[in-house]
Parts: structure tokens; sequence; C-alpha cells
């Protein structure tokens, strides 16, 4: 199992099963891809492998940033697939193992990416490990959501043959409701984030365990 | 593939003692076509073929050239390329399906094809899926949830989609393999304009 709550403090996230895959929806702003870095971040700190597939940072931006949020990081325990179409190669920087995807709709690619990913965190012993996908808005600009949704339920179950869990952002506000509803669909649980009245931000928890949880200050 | 028939299969290979040999080995499973070249296995090749096991190496058009003709064609078939040399990532982007080393054993053949059949099952299994989803969401993003509520559509769309994604974790019983999971999503990226 999976403790989420000592970065978000809800019980139904403090045992998420091997395999879940975790959507973080709100609007622009309000710290999603932050909280997903630091799910991730969490995870490594207690030895958990961690693979970011980013659409807006850049690799090495991701992999020094990662860093600093987990000093103690070992080699080989961080693997980024870039997308935002800069090329595409393999390679590593400052011991993270590193790939380039040539555009964000390039799903081989980035399954590529990942499988490569995985395979060099397996490698290394680690047979844990959380997955950040940031984000899936960028990959709905691309592609349509019916291929991005298909993309998520195989990534899903890839994750759940890994016994990872997976972690994806979508900005609710760039989206039609449909889009977002159709989306929802292909994860096990969703965290939702908002503005709260009076500053600072919010969160619930829909779908992991039992009924939805109260808003709930981050 | 409708139930009664059986699968069919298109073997293209130029040496004939080695495609007889495959269609040994398949015909009491499927239906077996066979081509010598790879012109003649484009002209075998329609709407009612689901797996190809294609030889790389032929005289006359390559097994590569073969390929990118069948994926033009937009045909909803798996095709198993049939190398001499075992094939890495780079090579599985090139957009077949599953490779398979020479020389091929009898069982190892049988594996790739029923593999290919279940991805396609798999693949056919989530379109439906989505629909059903999409269906969903778009009376979830225009009904109230009292409307919801007292919807008998909606009811049964729920079940039926709980009924669906069982259906989908046990058919391909989750991607397992790296292979598998890399070909499925280049599916998916064929399958975008539909």
């Amino acid at each position: 199992m999976y403790d989420l709550s000592s970065v978000v403090e809800f019980d139904a996230l403090r045992e998420v099963r091997p395999g879940s895959s975790i959507l973080i929806s709100g609007p622009a702003m309000t710290g999603k891809e932050r909280l997903a870095y630091d799910i991730l971040a969490d995870g490594a700190r207690n030895g958990d492998g961690a693979v970011v597939v980013t659409t807006s940072d850049k690799a090495e931006d991701v992999v020094t940033d990662f860093r600093e949020l987990v000093p103690e990081l070992n080699d080989s325990q961080l693997g980024v697939i870039d997308c935002r179409g800069e090329g595409s190669s393999g390679g590593s920087f400052e011991g993270a193992y590193v790939h380039q995807v040539s555009s964000p709709s390039d799903l081989t690619g980035i399954g590529i990416g990942i499988t490569k990913a995985l395979e060099g965190l397996h490698n290394s012993g680690r047979e844990r490990g959380r997955l950040a996908l940031v984000s899936l808005s960028t990959m709905l600009t691309y592609t349509d959501k019916k291929t991005v949704f298909k993309f998520c339920h195989v990534l899903s179950s890839r994750l759940d043959a890994a016994d990872y869990i997976g972690v994806f952002t979508i900005d609710s506000g760039a989206h039609d409701e449909q889009t977002i509803q159709v989306i929802k669909q292909a994860f096990d649980g969703l965290i939702e984030v908002r503005d709260a009245d009076g500053g600072g931000r919010e969160s619930r928890v829909l779908g992991l365990s039992g009924e939805p949880t109260d808003w709930k200050r981050l | 593939m409708s139930e009664s028939d059986p699968p069919v299969v298109l073997i293209v290979e130029d040496e004939p003692d080695v495609a007889e040999t495959y269609k040994l080995w398949l015909e009491g499973e499927y239906e077996v076509r066979m081509a010598q070249n790879g012109d003649e296995g484009l002209e075998l090749l329609d709407g009612s073929v689901d797996v190809v096991l294609l030889d790389r190496m032929m005289p006359g058009l390559s097994g590569d050239e073969v390929l990118s003709r069948i994926r033009e064609r937009e045909l909803d078939c798996r095709v198993a390329m049939v190398t001499a040399v075992e094939p890495d990532f780079d090579i599985l982007e090139m957009g077949f399906d599953a490779y398979l080393s020479k020389p091929i054993r009898s069982e190892q053949l049988h594996e790739t094809v029923t593999n290919l059949l279940d991805r396609s099952e798999y693949d056919s299994m989530l379109q439906e899926y989505y629909a059903l989803v999409e269906k969903r969401a778009t009376l979830e993003a225009t009904k109230s949830g009292a409307e919801l509520a007292e919807n008998d559509q909606y009811e049964e769309l729920d079940d039926e989609i709980e009924e669906m994604r069982d259906g989908l974790s046990d058919t391909l019983g989750g991607i397992e393999d790296d292979d598998d999971f890399i070909a499925t999503l280049r599916g998916l990226s064929n399958g975008e304009e539909n």
C-alpha cells in the first residue's frame, strides 16, 4: 500500500492500493503540479522509484528541482520523459534517466520512454514507485479526448502490472465539462484542488474509498 | 471477427518449406492464407485478415515496405514481423505489433497469434468502453444530480460500464508486457483520426 496522507492529509489517501491511478484536477495556479511532485518526492525519500512525464518543464529542470526536494536521491532513482518536442533521444542527466519525445501526441514515444525508465528502476532493485504525468491538459491540446482517455487507461494498466501508482494533473478550467467528466473516468480516484475563500487552497478526495471527503485546507 | 468463423492468419513468406510448416501448425485453429511475396501478400489482404505473419527479408517488396502499405490502408489487422535478429525498442516504433525471431517454434507461433488476437479484443473492448463512458459523461454534463438519480438510462449505463471495466482487466490481465504496452499505444496513435 502507498501512504499519501503525509502529503495530503486525508484518511482516504492512507492506504492507496498499488496499481491505482489518481487524477489531480483544479483550475490554473492552484499547485496541482507541485502536489504531484510532492507525492513523488515523498515516495523517493522512502526509496520508491520516481518517473516524471512532463509536457511543460525541461527534463534537466525537473531533475534539478527534484534533487532539491529530495537531497538524498540516489542515482537511477528518477526517470524523466520530456515530451515538449525537443527532439527524440535517450540519455542521462545528473544520474537520472532522461528520455526526449518528439511531441506530446507521440504516445508510442512516451510509452518507450516510460518502459525504459521503469526497466532502469526495476534493474536497480526498486520494486515500488510512483509516476507523475504533468499535464494531461497539454496532451489534450495535441490530441483528442478519446485518445487521451485510452492512453490513460492503457498506462494505468501498465502501472498496475508494475505495482506503481500514478498521479496525473489536469487543468479543470481549460476544458469543457464533458471532457473533464470523460477523462476522470479513466482513474481510480480524484484529488480536487481549488482556491479557498479568504486565500489559500483546499482540496478533497473522491473515489478512492467510500464517499467523497469534505473540502479541507491544504 | 464473428464468433463462428475462425480467425484468419495470412502468412507472407518466400521460403515454401517454412511457410508450409507455419501452415501445418496453425491450420487446425485458424483459416490460413499463404503468399510467397509482398505483392501477393497485399493482394490477399482484406478486412477479414486478423493476423499477418510477415517475413522481413524477401525478394521484391521487403517486409518493411509491406508493413507500411498495410498501415497506409488502415486495416484492422495485427502484424507479426518475422526477423532473423532480435529488434530493440526503436524497431518496435516501426509499427509492427510483435516480432518473432527465426527459427520459430510451434509453441511460440501459437502464443504470438493468440496474444495478438487478445490484443485486438482488448482494443475493441476499450473502444466500446470509451463509447459508454462518453455517453455517461454527456448525461452528467447536461443533467442535474437529481435528474440523473431517476434516469433509467443512466443507471443502465453505470452497470454496463462496471461490467466492461471488469471485462477489460480480465481480457489482457492488464498490460503485462512491454511489447504489449508499446504496441497498444501505437494502435491508439493510429486510431486517432477515427
